[in-house]
């Protein structure tokens, strides 16, 4: 009889890195289908040149290095996959291939691998190759939500991942199934609508306040306006916004690990986006948007680190503080438990 | 229902003369003696241990070094059984006082599952303890050596009394764990002391102090999630009193004993049945035909416990001693089953985990099922960099060791092992913590040290 020894836990969960990469890939695959079945041949080889960029490039530089060879963990292929899904449907099929040797080169392996980089590679990647060639990577058309058939399949699709909304569904299974957290992605998705609809309660007052009004009835109707959905949103719930969501956002090396420190991303993600998008467009303004709020994700986790179980939060601490300042005789029925 | 006793007399125990955290005893036979079920081999000297005694008849064949499930060789008498049922003679005690209390735990060896003596848990030296909790929160009822639901509740009542009286205690608790059905209903049928009893959940800052007070009386039954580790007492003191353990100290400090249903059986039966502590209930998992439970005596070695089972489903594989997130693997299975034993369990080659750790990926999956509120992937990083004082800054001390962030981590990162290796350093450098008795890890210098 032999005895394997080795310290515990004895069992761990079969969710491994693997898995949830494969994962990620696998929710992708609806979308990349309906972005052939719309654009034809040339989505098709700019996801393949994509794809295939990343994994060649990502196992020479393993090679070069003398590293372990991980392309089997999928993280190289997500990263292809990804890349090419943020390209417009004209681009030369070498655009996806540069593109994807800078995300791994670069965002990945330049900044030390899986876990260390700072910039999601596929946002560095986007941001070089659409300043090296903006005019290749301009899409025809920046897409609008018209009615609700767009988010089935949108006619206005100008990169092939904004072809169908409805396509990433996946994403969402994948939160539900515990292989993505949700903190990042549900706060930046109410930050994304609250955003546009507060801004709408906003200029309707400023309007208001323009035009003289004084009585007090009418402004407190602008609580409805809060309901009307506002124009913003038809701009911004488009795939490429979705995407970013589920798919760039959860990208977790760089989002924060606390509890707190991920809403608080997700907030400001949300905000970073919405800003942009307002002043710009949504197609650019998720990149650039997601692209600064991981320049300060590694400051949110820091000053979000947790304090220990027990200690009192803010609100306590107010009470507290405001309890200590009630004359003893006031107080009634405060129990003390000894 | 009552767990089966052991089909098989194994040919010999193997008797740890230290089956507590504390000094080992003095043995009180020698070599060629014969001895009897229950009889004392072992005396304990202070407060702080516990004897121990014969859980067979025979002869003594030796006492040596021999492996104990925790990891090292401990002091332990050997003896070669033989088939007989003579035991000592056992005799109640009638309304025993606080002290007789205690002379009589002391006495019959019982001991916490967390390795500290029952006595010393109750009665700790220089502090004063007013509450006693019972934490059923991992053992079923079925576990135990009772015969009908109602026997658990009645005597688990029963036992926290005498385990208030010795402690001097007025209060008590029993916390059920709140998915197990089967025990809540166990408590819940039964009348005490003139009232129906209810069992009552813990939330938020409900404790047990609101529901001592909502229901007029001094003991109360409680329920709340499972909470499993090998550090957990500080914790569970918080969740069950919302009393804050001060870091470094024990439960003790805040008045709080707590004690495991074993434990409490343990005491039920040395008071109205004279029985000293020989015999323990183990569960059993990933044997050939294996009941979930089996009534074993103290010091049979795992070998027997297995082959009255039906033997090992496979050639090779890994044999832990208590539980799989927080057990020790065996290196053999001449180990004996101590007071401290609660499982045996056995995983087959395929099963055993062979991942590979990889990067840290930021998935802050660990974060989210921490109980108590630690950033483990942080900590796992410091730890594995030597900068403990950091560590410390981010109440590492407070980890319960449940090691589900280790379980759950999908780059493998063995956190658990890495926060246990800071968590001896902060303890071996820090001098407001007292010394833990006894660690495996050694902790080298780097330059020529150990
Ligand atoms: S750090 Fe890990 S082992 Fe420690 S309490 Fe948290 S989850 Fe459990
Ligand atoms: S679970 Fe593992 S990979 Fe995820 S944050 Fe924790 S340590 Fe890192």
């Amino acid at each position: 009889m032999t005895f394997t020894i080795s310290a515990p836990p004895h069992r761990k969960s079969k969710i491994t890195f693997k898995t949830i990469m494969w994962s990620k890939v696998l929710a992708l695959v609806p979308v990349s289908l309906v972005s052939v079945y719309f654009f034809g041949l040339p989505a098709l080889s700019i996801i393949l040149a994509g794809i295939l960029a990343a994994v060649v490039t990502e196992a020479g530089i393993q090679k070069m290095f003398r590293h372990k060879i991980t392309i089997n963990d999928g993280n190289a292929v997500l990263i292809g996959l990804m890349l090419s899904l943020i390209m417009p449907p004209e681009a030369p099929i070498w655009l996806p291939v540069v593109g994807s040797f800078f995300a791994i080169s670069i965002g990945k392996h330049a900044f030390g691998g899986i876990g260390s980089y700072v910039f999601n590679p596929v946002l560095a990647a986007w941001i070089f190759i659409s300043s090296a060639w903006p005019q290749l990577m301009t899409p025809l058309s920046i897409p609008h939500v018209g009615q609700l058939s767009d988010f089935l399949l949108e006619n206005g699709a100008g990169l092939l991942v904004d072809v169908s909304p409805i396509a990433l569904i996946g994403g969402v299974y994948l939160i539900y199934k515990r292989y993505v957290e949700w903190k990042v992605p549900l706060a930046f998705f109410l930050t994304m609508v609250l955003f546009p609809q507060t801004l709408n309660v906003l200029f309707a007052a400023v309007e208001l306040v323009r035009a003289g009004v004084l009585n007090p009835l009418m402004y407190l109707s602008l609580m409805f306006k809060f309901l009307e959905i506002s124009n913003e949103l038809s701009y911004s719930m488009i795939g490429v916004v979705f995407f970013g969501i589920l798919f760039i956002a959860t990208d977790t090396p760089t989002s924060p690990v606390t509890k707190r420190g991920r809403l608080i991303y997700g907030i400001v993600c949300g905000i970073l986006v919405s800003i942009y998008g307002y002043f710009g467009n949504y197609m650019a303004g998720i990149f650039y948007g997601l692209f600064m709020a991981n320049c300060v994700s590694s400051f949110i986790e820091t000053t979000t680190l947790p304090a220990a179980f027990g200690s009192e939060g803010m609100i306590g601490k107010f009470y507290r503080r405001f309890m200590d300042k009630v004359p003893s005789s006031l107080k009634m029925g405060v129990l003390s438990n000894d | 229902m009552e767990s089966k006793r052991l089909s098989k007399l194994p040919e010999k125990v193997i008797i740890p003369l230290k089956q507590h955290k504390g000094m080992p005893c003095v043995p009180m036979v020698k070599k060629g003696d014969s001895v009897v079920i229950g009889q004392k081999i072992g005396d304990c000297k202070d407060n702080n241990d516990s004897s121990v005694h014969s859980s067979v008849c025979g002869e003594v064949l030796s006492i040596e070094m021999a492996p104990h499930p925790e990891g090292n060789k401990v002091l332990s008498v050997i003896i070669k059984t033989i088939e007989s049922d003579q035991t000592v003679e056992f005799t109640p005690t009638k309304d025993p006082s606080p002290h007789d209390l205690i002379e009589l735990i002391k006495n019959s060896g019982i001991v916490e599952h967390y390795g500290v003596p029952t006595q010393s848990v109750l009665k700790p030296d220089g502090k004063n303890i007013n509450t006693v909790l019972i934490n059923a929160t991992s053992s079923e009822w079925i576990g135990g050596k009772f015969s009908t639901p109602e026997e658990y509740g009645t005597q688990m009542l029963e036992a926290l009394k005498l385990l208030m009286k010795a402690a001097g205690a007025s209060k008590g608790a029993i916390v059920l764990r709140s998915d197990d059905a089967e025990s809540i209903a166990a408590f819940s049928g039964i009348r005490f002391e003139g009232k129906q009893l209810e069992v009552a959940p813990l939330i938020g800052s409900r404790k047990i102090g609101y529901y001592l007070k909502d229901q007029g009386s001094d003991i109360v039954v409680v329920s709340q999630k499972r909470i499993y580790g090998k550090r957990i007492l500080n914790f569970f003191t918080y969740n069950v009193t919302g009393k804050k353990v001060p870091v470094g100290c024990t439960p003790a400090d805040v008045g709080v004993a707590i004690c495991g249903v074993k434990s409490a059986k343990a005491l039920y039966d040395a008071v109205y049945q004279g029985k000293p502590y020989y015999e323990t209930v183990i569960s059993l998992e990933g044997l050939a035909h294996c009941p979930p439970q089996v009534l074993v005596r103290i010091g049979t070695p795992f070998k027997d416990v297995i082959e009255a089972c039906g033997g090992y489903p496979s050639e090779s594989g890994k044999l832990i001693a208590n539980g799989m997130r927080t057990g020790v693997a065996q290196y053999t299975d001449e180990v004996p089953v101590t007071k401290t034993t609660t499982r045996i369990s056995f995983q087959k080659p395929e099963d055993v985990s062979k991942d590979e750790a990889i990067a840290c990926i930021h998935c802050a999956a660990c974060v989210d099922v921490c109980p108590v509120e630690l950033v483990p992937s942080r900590l796992a990083v410091l730890a594995d960099q030597g900068r403990f004082d950091e560590c410390r800054k981010m109440h590492i001390e407070n980890c319960i060791e449940c090691g589900k962030c280790a379980v759950i981590c999908p780059s493998k990162i063995h956190i658990l092992q890495l926060i246990r290796y800071a968590k001896d350093a902060v303890e071996m450098a820090y001098e407001d913590i007292p010394a833990k008795e006894s660690s495996n890890l050694k902790l080298g210098c780097a330059c020529g040290g150990e």
